[in-house]
């Protein structure tokens, strides 16, 4: 008999535990739903992005440009989605222009990636990002500074919220990206005496440019 | 079982335990923020709302267990149709078994791996370390342990137990780091020598929190991001999951996502909330080339046919461990085993047999708390009871009872025990009612149990002297 064999047997031949237990008549969302208008909502985005240590922004486009040069600093490489990926045209041919260049994207001492997101979560401050042609896991992950260009129109209310709009596309994050991450602050650690710590191997510094 | 248990020897160990301060001290922080961190998140709104959303959670994952052989189907043929590679395994010898043909099979030298209580179990870092790979653990805490030559000792912080001096002398005696007194200096040191790792791993381990059965996607939490990196960095993804990790929908996972955090470490989201679905697709251009799946039992289908298939409802957020009088005073190591805490004493007698773990049902003062912080609702309390009936019914409690006395002993003798105890049962006399775990369980089976006072004496002394009330700022130290 095979493992597979062994495990489904043992499992049926058992009594079904907890046949007495009610589902759940109404569910809830973890954080409770307010009534906001889109001003109101962008700005719960901001406040819990914040609460957990990123930093946001919002830009035109000029000025967006100008506060990602300031961060990329002296460096001559990033790590990059692919323009076609993020709400900003023109991106990597005004990064060109100024001799940086977009690194291989396994490259693990770049220190700045940038990328868009899918969708961000008002109630968690959360980014999502789904895996797919032209947007690399590794751009959000192995650098020190990941920058994230998003607009207002990608905040949705809340995780159940994302959920919801999943199951009607039927469900591609789960499907055709072979990994979604939802980011919310840079990576931390309390491992060492039960103090925070920033930047354990993900990005330490996480910026967030709303598009105006 | 690879892991030799020295859980008989728990009244030895929990003395070794109590005796040392720095354990103490790094123990007792540990626990209690996040306690508070915990009932901070979950209860933001309402008592009420926090509630239901551990009721919630507790359906979906009771209701997934009734439905378990045929999730297991269905999230086996997901899994598949997402590029999964999916296997079982009925014990730890199949399941590192299995691990070592992966890795034969695809030329595997060097391999990281990211945090999983399952491989602690299954010994899986023995068996591959045998067989020649090498393997590197990069949960920061992890890391250390896996340097120090220790186990982990807290499910969610595994070196909860040693202070930033005994985490520094670690790295400096295995690492020749430069001796520092900073945690940020710690961390970066430890993130160069990882990313090293990363960037060469052959294979990257990991485990699952959740399996989602509707789109065969594995859920992990993580907050450092060495999650992400053991399974997109590497060639080969390996997930180890006990079958007991199954979730029908999405919509389940949503709650159970959230509510794990929250309950763990008062986070509404970690860092990185990462859903992977099988090997990187063709037009990504990263992710791994072959991803596997491992189902395995070890156990857990002997504990479902069982009165204690409630405990496969178990996330492991560790809640249960940071509410207990006896872990806090003690840590995780005085359990002898790989899980501490409430649910190490129910889990482990079911894993390794009552016998090689007699004095654990006893290691509780069952005081009600570890059932009221679980985000699924398990009735821990109303198990260690119930694995004392089995000791008595097998002729085994004589350490039993020597422990049970040793837990007294310590709820009695730290005035914050004695009041958590006190708390917990005031307000679990409001959930249970006359029914009382514990040595009352028998007498209350029988009598009305008086109710208690709704303030004890202890609060009403304090309300009565503002001036001797510290805990408000006891409050605001922690927060």
């Amino acid at each position: 008999m095979t493992a597979r064999e062994t495990i489904l047997g043992k499992l049926r031949a058992a009594r079904r535990p907890f046949g007495e237990v009610q589902p759940i008549a109404e569910r809830r969302r973890m954080i409770p739903r307010q009534d906001l208008s889109s001003q109101e909502r962008l700005q719960q985005f901001i406040d819990e992005a914040e609460a957990v240590g990123c930093f946001v922004y919002q830009l035109d486009e000029n000025a967006a440009f100008e506060q990602i040069m300031e961060l990329i600093g002296g460096d001559h490489s990033v790590l990059s989605w692919d323009e076609s990926q993020m709400p900003f045209t023109g991106l990597s041919e005004m990064l060109e222009s100024l001799g940086v260049s977009t690194a291989r994207h396994d490259s693990g001492d770049v220190r700045v990636g940038v990328t868009g997101v899918n969708a961000a979560l008002a109630a968690t401050g959360s980014l999502v990002l789904e895996s797919g042609a032209g947007r690399h896991r590794n751009v959000s992950l192995l650098p020190d500074v990941h920058i994230a260009l998003m607009r207002a129109e990608h905040i949705l209310p809340d995780l159940e919220a994302w959920q919801e709009a999943q199951k009607s596309a039927g469900y591609p994050a789960f499907r055709q990206s072979s990994n979604t991450t939802l980011i919310t602050g840079p990576s931390k650690t309390a491992d060492i005496a039960h103090q925070l710590v920033k930047g354990a191997h993900g990005p330490r510094e996480v910026h967030v440019i709303i598009l105006e | 079982m690879t892991l030799e248990a020295q859980s008989n020897n728990f009244i030895a160990l929990a003395d070794i335990a109590l005796q040392n301060d720095d354990l103490q001290h790094a123990i007792g922080e540990g626990t209690r923020t996040a306690y508070y961190r915990r009932l901070d998140t979950m209860f933001a709104h309402s008592d009420e709302h926090g509630e239901s959303m551990r009721a919630q959670a507790a359906e979906a994952k009771r209701r997934a267990l009734r439905e378990l052989p045929d999730l297991l189907e269905k999230a086996e043929r997901n899994l598949k149709t997402n590029g999964y590679q999916v296997e079982w395994a009925v014990d730890a010898a199949q399941a590192n078994q299995l691990v070592l043909d992966i890795a034969r099979r695809h030329g595997v030298q060097t391999v990281t791996k990211s945090k999983s209580m399952l491989t602690e179990e299954l010994g899986t870092n023995a068996v591959m370390e045998a067989a020649g790979l090498s393997v590197v653990e990069t949960d920061l805490g992890e890391y250390i342990i896996q340097l120090a030559g220790e186990t982990p000792s807290h499910i969610v912080g595994p070196v909860m137990h040693k202070t930033k001096a005994e985490i520094r002398d670690v790295f400096v005696r295995e690492l020749g780091m430069t001796p520092t007194d900073s945690a940020e200096e710690m961390v970066a040191f430890a993130r160069r020598m990882l990313r090293e790792d990363f960037l060469r791993a052959d294979m990257g381990i990991s485990g699952g929190n959740f399996v989602i059965a509707e789109t065969g996607s594995i859920g992990l939490v993580m907050n450092e991001g060495n999650g992400r990196m053991c399974t997109s960095l590497p060639r080969v993804h390996v997930a180890l999951i006990g079958i007991e990790k199954l979730v029908d929908t999405v919509e389940d996972y949503a709650t159970l996502t959230q509510v794990l955090p929250s309950s763990s470490t008062g986070q509404k989201m970690t860092v990185y909330t990462n859903i992977l679905n099988g090997p990187g697709r063709a037009e990504e251009g990263d992710g791994p080339k072959q991803a596997y799946v491992i189902l395995v039992d070890n156990g857990r289908t002997d504990i479902y046919a069982t009165k204690y298939a409630e405990v496969l409802s178990c996330i492991r957020c560790g809640a249960c461990q940071n509410a207990c009088p006896v872990y806090r005073s003690m840590g995780g190591h005085a359990y002898g085993w790989v899980y501490g805490g409430p649910i190490g004493a129910v889990l482990t007698p079911l894993f390794i047999g009552l016998e090689n773990a007699t004095p654990l049902p006893h290691a509780s003062s069952l005081c009600g708390s570890c059932k009221q912080v679980c985000p699924v609702d398990i009735d821990l309390p109303g198990m260690l009871l119930e694995l004392r009936w089995d000791q008595v019914r097998a002729g085994e409690s004589k350490a039993g009872w020597d422990a049970a006395m040793k837990m007294w002993a310590i709820g009695m003798t730290s005035p914050t025990r004695y009041a958590l105890g006190g708390k917990a049962a005031r307000a679990g006399q409001a959930v249970m009612g006359d029914y009382m775990p514990g040595p009352l369980g028998n007498w209350s089976k029988h009598r009305d149990f008086p109710e208690f006072a709704p303030k004890s004496f202890r609060q009403l002394w304090k309300e009565r002297s503002p001036s001797r009330n510290r805990s408000s700022t006891t409050r605001e130290r922690l927060a």
